[in-house]
């Protein structure tokens, strides 16, 4: 069969023989389609994981439109395409290309990826060696894209050193722009790759890692990391949108014709949190936190309804009942929203602060699941990673939920927090239970139908930027003894017992604080056959573990090694607002249990506030 | 209270979406233009639409039909320029009707769906394949395995050719030959003319390339006639 074009194939004939084609049609509702001819500039606005994943997360959504709003910028979509679909594109010499013009990516301007989870690094480079585009910074010329990249685990660029051309750190609304402006300059006056290098390098955010030189010491930590020419910062600072008051929003989103995993408006209420719990990087990395203004959430809410014809709005942030204007918010939607149908949910809810009234409020439209992330099963445990809600916090929530006919609750655990014990994981258990048995204690016909509790428990992973980013894993050994016992313990017809994959949470742990030479692991084992590592069934742990061997870098060097406080860290170089000084002290106070308190009540002096001039925090 | 039953296409654009992606397309439409839509009591409230028959994977429609509860009464002119001012490439609704009050759904009337399928199929003519079509109309039991979607897709051997009621060979270009199938489709028999292709080509041993399908009109019988599905409502 012959076909008038390539792009023609791909949608004809590719696209016939792949499961789930929706996935690449590119046409969805409010998708933007553009001239590719008079494009001046072409985005390759790239998810390293399957569409169903990247159509899920807000930033790409915000930063899809932020670029397409310019009349030069054709911004188009491109996801990791699943190993069926990959394995018809290079039998059939089909190039990695942009879901809107269905054109090969390798003659864009940018191709930028989003980094939210360590586990897609190989899918970068997959996607890189399939878009045709040399896998190293160093082997790319005048005729290729700049590789550029930004997200959460930008932070700690150095496992991707090798890879991404510059990294933007922080928030992109403001900074993207000013790349995308320099780039204009530079375009126009047709100057050299380097020079666009140099010239971005002096924007705030924007980190290159080529200039920068590092030195090991013997024992395999770093000496020292330093700039390799002048005119370039010490320390890049990330970058925050210092007031969200008319940040930019989109009018539309778009609505995928596939069910995806979160299908539906996620309203960004706020930024940052204030809690400061001592293993979450979220908590410390998107600080300050900034609260939109209810009015302008309900103009961003009815634009987005009436451009998406969403049934559900979720109301987003670190931890929505945070929000100090929550219930005026929810008031306001639900009466607006409530004869359309159109319910809310909240992705986030602290235990302490679950208000039952605002759960019946919601529920009028649309009754959705309940989930309570306590953590850690002591008190004690809880108070060394700061969480600051006890016993009582859980029992008061559940028992009010079961009060009001819920039966279906889900909470979160973690195991191999630092300091804890075979106690800690026993009080899991012992948790799980009393949250059962409070069920029980609701009068028969109050309570809704047929419990059942699932219990989920995540392996702990140490992440920079945080105060436990000095300490060591537990081994995969350990993990998997305190996921049998809790197994063991936790068995009961009503309870539902998950748990993590304890060699992905390895692998998690070595990429989360990973240097410059954890990046030749990773091409390695992307050239062995490793991608989409954390999905379980494409996980290939032993594959790994050659990589690790062939390049002669032992892992449980970076997840299982506790670093001295004064250690030089792979990411020193980078300033999250959050001072390590702080990061310190708090590391001492989780080892004597002492807690810290919400930072909304008085100032902690965690940094953040110094971040900017005038101060960021109200 | 009012019902309407649409008529749209499923053209080449969206032919790679499936039935629930086509049922949630159109429950988005209905919320952006704001059609008052009439919905079900209960926790989870959903709209009153339903559709004819399911379309498979990749095939394109020239008729599909939806039917739609409204809790107020509203122009049908007004109910298609609104929809379609609101749908993604490929869908457009091309007719509609309003609905007697105790009308049967889409769904429970279709008898009968009317297909054209392109096939290519090298170092043949018109005459080899209308021969072809002959005989294999002529067997006495056209039997082919059908996967059993409720019985986890086990293989099943049936007997197809009470369903086929014509198939011909209505055009050709080149390599490219067009057939025109009546088959029966509907909750008591229904053939997909994928499994007819697969059929056919098992009995000819063709090499059969390049299948398109597309979706010419559903059907409801009436006294005998086969009436598409808007007519079958007017009296």
């Amino acid at each position: 069969m012959k076909y008038g074009s390539t792009k023609e194939f791909i949608y004809e004939e590719l696209l016939s023989r792949v499961e789930k084609p929706g996935r690449y049609i590119g046409t969805e509702w409010n998708s933007i389609h553009k001239d590719p001819e008079s494009a001046g500039i072409r985005f390759a606005f790239c998810f390293p994981d399957v569409y169903e994943v990247g159509m899920s997360h807000l930033g790409m959504k915000i930063l899809y439109h932020l670029l397409n709003d310019q009349e030069d910028i054709f911004c188009e979509r491109i996801f990791a395409p699943w190993p069926d679909m990959e394995e018809e594109m290079r039998k059939n010499g089909i190039r990695l290309f942009g879901l809107e013009s269905r054109d090969y990516i390798d003659k864009f301007d940018f191709v930028g990826f989003t980094l939210q989870y360590e586990m897609s690094y190989t899918n970068i480079v997959n996607m890189l060696d399939l878009a045709g585009i040399p896998i190293r910074s160093s082997e790319r010329n005048d005729g290729h894209p700049f590789v550029v990249a930004g997200g959460p685990c930008a932070y700690n660029p150095e496992p991707l050193h090798g890879i991404v051309d510059f990294f933007m750190l922080g928030e992109g609304e403001e900074l993207l722009p000013e790349v995308m402006e320099q780039y204009r300059k530079w375009k126009k006056a047709k100057g050299s790759r380097e020079e666009f290098l140099e010239a971005v390098s002096g924007i705030r955010g924007v980190y290159v890692p080529s200039f920068y030189d590092v030195e090991y010491n013997e024992d395999n930590t770093l000496k020292s990391f330093k700039p390799n020419r002048d005119g370039i910062p010490q320390k890049v600072r990330k970058r925050v949108i210092k007031n969200l008051k008319n940040a930019y929003f989109p009018d539309k989103i778009i609505v995928p014709f596939i069910d995806i995993v979160h299908d539906r408006i996620m309203l960004e209420i706020f930024r940052g949190c204030t809690r400061g719990c001592r293993f979450c990087q979220a908590g410390m990395i998107y600080r300050p936190v900034r609260e939109r203004e209810v009015d302008e959430l309900i103009e961003i809410a009815t634009r987005l309804i009436e451009s998406s014809g969403y049934e559900e709005i979720s109301l987003s942030s670190l931890s929505t009942s945070d929000f100090s204007k929550l219930n005026e918010l929810v008031e306001k939607l639900v009466s607006k929203y409530e004869s359309k149908k159109i319910g809310l949910s909240f992705p986030s809810l602290r235990i302490d602060s679950f208000s039952l009234k605002m759960i019946q409020e919601v529920q009028k439209i649309r009754k959705s699941g309940l989930t309570f992330a306590p953590e850690a099963g002591t008190q004690r445990l809880r108070d060394v990673i700061n969480k600051g809600v006890d016993e009582q916090d859980l029992m008061n929530s559940v028992g009010a939920a079961f009060e009001t006919g819920y039966s279906n609750l889900k909470l979160y655990f973690m195991i191999g927090l630092p300091t804890e014990t075979m106690e800690d994981i026993q009080g899991i258990a012992d948790l799980t239970f009393k949250v059962v048995n409070r069920y029980f204690e609701v009068p028969k016909e109050k309570r809704g139908k047929g419990l059942n509790v699932t219990a989920s428990a995540s392996s702990f992973v140490p992440k920079p930027f945080t105060p436990f980013q000095w300490e060591p894993q537990d081994n995969i050994e350990t993990l998997i003894e305190k996921q049998r016992y809790l197994q063991k313990a936790i068995k009961k017809k009503q309870i539902t017992f998950n748990w993590h994959e304890p060699y992905i949470s390895f692998m998690e742990a070595v990429f989360a604080r990973g240097d410059r030479r954890s990046c030749d692991v990773l091409i390695k084992a992307w050239e062995l056959g490793c991608k989409f590592d954390g999905w379980d069934q494409y996980f290939k742990f032993d594959t790994w573990m050659k990589a690790f061997a062939e390049t002669g870098i032992d892992p449980e060097f970076y997840a299982l090694r506790r670093r001295e406080l004064d250690e030089l860290l792979p990411w020193d170089h980078i300033d999250v607002g959050v001072t390590k000084k702080y990061l310190r002290s708090e590391y001492k106070k989780a080892q004597k249990g002492e807690l810290t308190r919400d930072c909304r009540v008085a100032c902690t002096g965690c940094g953040i506030n110094l971040l900017e001039e005038g101060g960021v925090c109200k | 209270m009012m019902n309407v039953r649409l008529k749209f296409t499923k053209g080449n654009e969206v032919k790679y979406i499936s039935h629930l992606d086509l049922m949630r397309t159109f429950q988005r439409a209905i919320r952006r233009t704001d059609i008052p839509v009439a919905y079900s009591a209960g926790f989870n409230p959903h709209q009153e639409i339903s559709f004819g028959a399911p379309l498979s994977l990749g095939v394109v429609s020239n008729a599909e039909y939806i039917d739609i509860k409204l809790a107020e009464d509203m122009d049908i002119k007004e109910l298609q320029r609104r929809l379609n001012g609101s749908m993604p490439a490929g869908i457009s609704i091309t007719g509609g009707a309003v609905l007697p009050e105790h009308a049967k759904s889409a769904m429970a009337i279709v008898t009968h769906a009317r297909y054209n399928i392109r096939l290519i199929v090298e170092g043949i003519d018109k005459q080899r394949l209308d021969k072809a079509i002959e005989d294999f109309l002529k067997q006495e039991q056209i039997n082919v395995m059908k996967e059993q979607p409720k019985k986890e897709f086990k293989l099943k051997e049936i007997d197809i050719k009470p369903m086929i009621i014509t198939m011909d060979n209505i055009d050709s270009k080149g390599d490219e030959y067009f057939l025109e199938c009546l088959l029966q489709s509907g909750s008591k028999a229904n053939l997909k003319p994928e499994l007819l292709v697969v059929a056919f080509k098992d009995y000819t041993g063709y090499n059969i390339k390049g299948v398109r399908i597309v979706r010419e009109e559903l059907y409801a019988e009436k006294d005998g006639k086969l009436l598409d599905l808007l007519e079958y409502e007017k009296r």
